[in-house]
């Protein structure tokens, strides 16, 4: 590795591996090294047993090598410790000690020996770039190999359980191969991303520094009207004053001069676009700015009348409770109750017994979740983990809860419960501080923020700003639909529920009566192409199709067709069904019983290729199919698994990325990961177009990004559908399939409940609370009147005045 | 034995893999294997049995048809006269698979009558660090996750045609690059955020850990410790003696 000189001459290894042990990101580093061992050691096996039982060539054995030349010793500890998890899958017992002897070893060698080799060392990182490097990494490979093989077969040896003769060599070729062949993919991947991320031994030992500035005086922030007044700052549970901070690897603040303050009891949104400095705000009122996360800061920030930037994030765990975004990063626990116990084994002083045991108990009921505390957290629903996530940290009584963007992941029933969390929340006098990017749960909150551009732009009452549509979509933010359906009605308060929306109808005398190309759809989705005949064969057609999973029914005799150019929407709950159905459609899954027929072809008779090139499938999270180093190579992938021409692969690799709006020039240099979530979708999509599929399935699509990317992203799958392709999308926005969707399928438990279009499936509300989903806000507005119109501009074309 | 404390568990199965290396004859080893059967029974865990019965047939098989290739004897097995095969060396390679079975059962039972919890504190009891335990239990959580995100990697890969079924040994290994870099990208990218996470809700590697569980050693605990440490110390004497143990000249 690339250590300066005097810190490899002071490099104690005993030190290095007590170290591991003192710090929050090394620990986690051990943890996840242990976990990705054991999660690849386990289902990821290449087929070919060496010694069967024993030894078998999997992938995982090139883990311990590559994490140890990136991460040092919490590499030694996390291979060790991954090999001891991989056991408890079958195989613990006293051989697993040498196990974890044995691939301790495997992890740590590699870093103590590369370069300290003599005329073997390149001098260089661990990257094969040179014969040299790649000579060292060799030796570096061969050594630690044979080291790991010789204490695990001496060892089992020794317990009479198999003669070394027979296991050591099996071990070493089985790490050797992995090693030599994996390894340096692995690592060339790896190695500039964990520097970006400063996740290197040496980044992570030399970090902990962070500037601050001394404070500024507190100056009024830039005005759009606001009616926010400086008088919040009197007895107040948070002061932030003239806050500016940024990134160490940022170019520009991402906070500049930020005052604001919350008194207790007040629930407060900060409303604002990806990127307006939400998040850093919430890491800067528990100290993880610039405790943990390094920077420039200046101004203040005080909780409870105390400098976030005086005590360690840990200790400000009592007074500050934070939910991330990915509420699921922080579940430590396999039951409920450890996972509220947990953050109370840390603190300090000590409570008693029974303190605990009442602080469990009324943490669990504030939340809902009274009756689940010996449930496991994974076996919950995504609205349930994040209650259970805000129970961990409330159990700590902590003067202020931080929500940062909480309802991002959420379905519709997760979003419904989450209201009626903030509700209790509130009624109990706690105090909140919540991040959104859309108006959602503007009906609870007591005021707004709104962040744009670095900055506080407008404070004040939720109403207030829901009657400024204008400068709401000035900062970035979606209007509630609703005003701008009487936006051009010049009212001095345009509504912001439906029901003020009625009467306002009422005042002006206004009622709905759709004109022809409202009711056919034209004015929504433009004019329908010409089908070639009515009678046209299905793309796709599921016949009877159930599908059961480790004797549970996830799907119960559907069957539905799909016609060429459709663009129909999947609806449910989650585990309602639909991913299920997705994968049924491209073959990753054959039916328990029933056919599925795409283009003439029944899936279970058709290779998972031929599938891919008819069905199209782009999964949620972009990151679990994202491998290649440019984005060139990851959209040409799949053209090369069909064993395209280099000029086949060229030529679709331009069109898809034009297909999904991303240039194709600088392809070749651009790397996937540095790019925002929205873009990386756009990548997963582009990869998946570049099989030229007929029907392209989209799940979730817009899941995490804010209305200026969802637009875009919807746009363009709309474009695509105009240029021929039949499109799938599984989504939770009824807003979406109001805008967007030809035809509906309505899922349940399994079952389709209902299958038309957006206007006929929303014009029964019943059937979409059964559903436990919400009805669109315009679809609701409009059934005043005996219509079912899906979006702001059918509702313009069908205003009349005066009675009929 | 749910009921029973961590400490005794951890001890008791300990106490087992001592006795299973206490001896070499497969008589006396079939003794302690109907203990740890009578264990299983007694706490229902037939069920954890029977999904790693193939892998436990297959590493008794494995021993006992390897043993006696290696160990030296006086009584030749006719059948395999010219290998070299004796029937001595069969006995050890009978009590060698009947070793290796009594300890993985001995380890299924431990683990399915321990949450990961209850081993972090138990070993935490026993004087190993309370972050080893921490990072375990931390470890054995994420494992699952990351076995969800993977069966989502590979579902994604092969939907854009990748096959790793085909194709030779190097080809396969190259083949996984794809299936294994999103999974560690995915899990990287999330590590300082998981160690923000872990300090927003009061861990810190100083900080000393308090379990509030009742851990307290009952009578049970002291019966089956005490029936574990007789056993033990009976079967110490009978080895000190040459009882229960095979001449294992290589």
């Amino acid at each position: 590795m690339s250590l300066p000189q005097d810190a490899r001459d002071s490099r104690r290894w005993w030190a290095d591996l007590i170290a591991a042990w003192r710090d929050t990101r090394q620990i986690v580093l051990t943890a996840q090294i242990a976990a990705i061992y054991a999660a690849i050691l386990i289902p990821f096996k290449a087929g070919i047993p060496i010694v069967p039982g024993f030894v078998e060539l999997r992938p995982a054995n090139a883990i311990p090598i590559v994490a140890s030349l990136l991460f040092g010793p919490a590499a030694a500890w996390g291979a060790g410790i991954g090999n001891v998890i991989g056991d408890c899958f079958g195989t613990l017992g006293p051989a697993s000690f040498f196990g974890f002897l044995g691939n301790f070893i495997f992890g740590y060698l590699p870093y103590v020996l590369w370069g300290h080799l003599g005329w073997f060392s390149s001098g260089q990182p661990p990257l094969g770039k040179s014969w040299r490097q790649m000579m060292e990494y060799g030796v570096v490979c061969v050594i630690a190999s044979a080291a790991c093989a010789g204490i695990i077969a001496w060892g089992v040896e020794w317990l009479g359980l198999l003669p070394f003769v027979i296991l050591a060599p099996a071990i070493f070729f089985n790490n050797v191969v992995m090693g030599l062949f994996l390894g340096p993919p692995l690592l060339s991947f790896l190695y500039p991303r964990v520097q970006q991320w400063r996740l290197r031994y040496e980044d992570i030992r030399e970090s902990g520094a962070f500037h601050i500035h001394s404070s500024q005086t507190l100056r009024s922030h830039d005005s759009m009207g606001s009616e926010g007044t400086n008088d919040h700052f009197r007895d107040a549970i948070v002061e932030c004053r003239g806050l500016s901070f940024q990134y160490a690897s940022g170019s520009a603040p991402a906070l500049r001069n930020v005052s604001f303050s919350l008194v207790s009891g007040e629930l407060v949104v900060l409303l604002g676009r990806s990127g307006s400095g939400k998040s850093t705000i919430c890491y800067a009122c528990n100290g993880l700015i610039p405790h943990m996360i390094p920077g420039t800061l200046s101004g203040t920030m005080r909780v409870k009348g105390r400098d976030t930037v005086d005590d360690p994030v840990w200790k400000q765990a009592g007074r500050v409770g934070l939910v991330f975004q990915d509420f699921d990063t922080q579940l430590v626990a396999t039951t409920v109750e450890r996972e509220l116990l947990h953050p109370l084994e840390y603190r300090d002083p000590r409570l008693s017994v029974d303190e605990v045991r009442l602080r469990v108990v009324h943490a669990l009921n504030q939340i809902g979740l009274g009756d689940c505390a010996h449930r496991d957290p994974m076996t919950m629903s995504g609205g349930q983990r994040q209650r259970l996530v805000m129970a961990s940290v409330l159990v700590q009584e902590p003067a202020l809860l931080v929500l940062d963007e909480p309802g991002s992941d959420l379905d519709p029933a997760g979003r419904s419960q989450l209201r009626d969390v903030l509700q209790d929340l509130q009624q109990d006098g706690i105090t909140v501080l919540m991040t959104e990017h859309n108006e959602d749960y503007l009906a609870q909150a007591d005021r707004v923020l709104v962040l744009d551009q670095e900055h506080i732009v407008w404070e004040g009452k939720p109403e207030t700003l829901l009657r400024q549509p204008q400068l709401m979509r000035d900062c970035g933010l979606r209007p509630f639909v609703l005003t701008e359906c009487f936006e051009e009605w010049g009212l001095e308060h345009v509504p912001v529920s439906v029901e003020e929306a009625w009467t306002r109808a009422e005042e002006l005398n206004l009622r709905l009566a759709p004109p022809v190309e409202v009711l056919d759809d034209s004015l929504r989705l433009g004019k329908l192409p010409e089908r070639e005949s009515t009678m046209a064969l299905p793309l796709i057609q599921v016949d009877h199709v159930s599908f059961q999973y480790e004797e549970q029914t996830v799907l119960a005799d559907v069957s539905f067709t799909i016609q060429p150019g459709d663009f129909l929407a999947l609806l449910g709950q989650n585990g309602s069904g639909k991913s299920t159905l997705a994968r049924l459609l491209n073959g990753l899954l054959m039916p328990t019983t029933g056919t599925i027929v795409v283009d003439g072809m029944n899936t279970r008779s058709t290779s998972m290729n031929e599938l891919a090139q008819r069905v199209g499938l782009v999964f949620q999270n972009p990151d679990h199919q994202i491998f290649a180093d440019t984005v060139w190579e990851e959209v040409a992938f799949s053209a090369k698994n069909m064993r395209c021409s280099k000029d086949e692969i060229a030529d679709r690799v331009k069109e898809s990325l034009a297909a999904v709006g991303l240039p194709f020039e600088g392809s070749r240099d651009l790397d996937p990961f540095s790019l925002r979530k929205g873009e990386r979708q756009r990548i997963a999509v582009a990869s998946v177009l570049a099989t030229r599929p007929a029907v392209l399935i989209v799940d979730e699509p817009t899941t995490g990004l804010d209305p200026h990317e969802t637009d875009r992203m919807m746009a363009m799958i709309r474009r695509l559908n105009q240029e021929g392709h039949t499109i799938v999308m599984i989504t939770h926005s009824m807003g979406l399939v109001a805008a967007y969707a030809r035809r509906c399928l309505f899922m349940h438990s399994g079952r389709i409940i209902a299958d038309g279009t957006p206007r006929e499936v929303f014009a029964d509300p019943g059937l979409i609370q059964s559903a436990s989903l919400e009805i669109p806000v315009i679809a609701r507005f409009s059934q005043r009147w005996g219509q079912t119109l899906l979006t702001v501009e059918e509702v313009k074309a069908s205003w009349r005045q005066g009675f009929p | 034995m749910h009921q029973l404390d961590g400490r005794t568990k951890v001890l008791t199965v300990l106490g087992v893999f001592g006795l299973a290396l206490c001896f070499s004859d497969p008589v006396y080893l079939l003794g302690v294997f109907g203990g740890v059967m009578g264990g299983l029974t007694m706490s229902q865990a037939g069920a954890n049995i029977r999904k790693m019965w193939m892998l436990t047939v297959l590493l008794f098989g494995y021993s006992v048809a390897l043993w006696p290739f290696f160990v030296e004897g006086v009584t030749p097995v006719p059948v395999l006269h010219g290998l070299g095969v004796t029937w001595e060396g069969v006995r050890v390679g009978l009590g060698m698979g009947l070793r290796l079975l009594i300890m993985l059962w001995g380890g299924i039972w431990l683990l399915s009558t321990t949450t990961v919890e209850e081993l972090a504190h138990a070993s935490q009891q026993l004087g190993i660090p309370s972050r080893a335990g921490f990072v375990f239990s931390l470890a054995f959580r994420w494992v699952g996750m990351l076995l969800g995100a993977g069966v989502g990697v590979v579902q994604a890969q092969r939907s854009r045609g990748l096959d790793v079924s085909t194709g030779g040994i190097l080809q396969r290994i190259r083949k996984y690059v794809p299936l294994v870099i999103p999974l560690i990208g995915h899990a990287l990218r999330q590590t300082n955020l998981l160690a923000m996470s872990l300090e927003s809700k009061g861990f810190h590697p100083s900080a000393t850990r308090h379990f509030y569980s009742t851990g307290k050693l009952r009578a049970q605990d002291y019966t089956v410790m005490s029936v574990m440490l007789i056993l033990l110390g009976v079967s110490l004497w009978l080895r000190w003696q040459g009882v229960g143990t095979l001449d294992m000249r290589f």
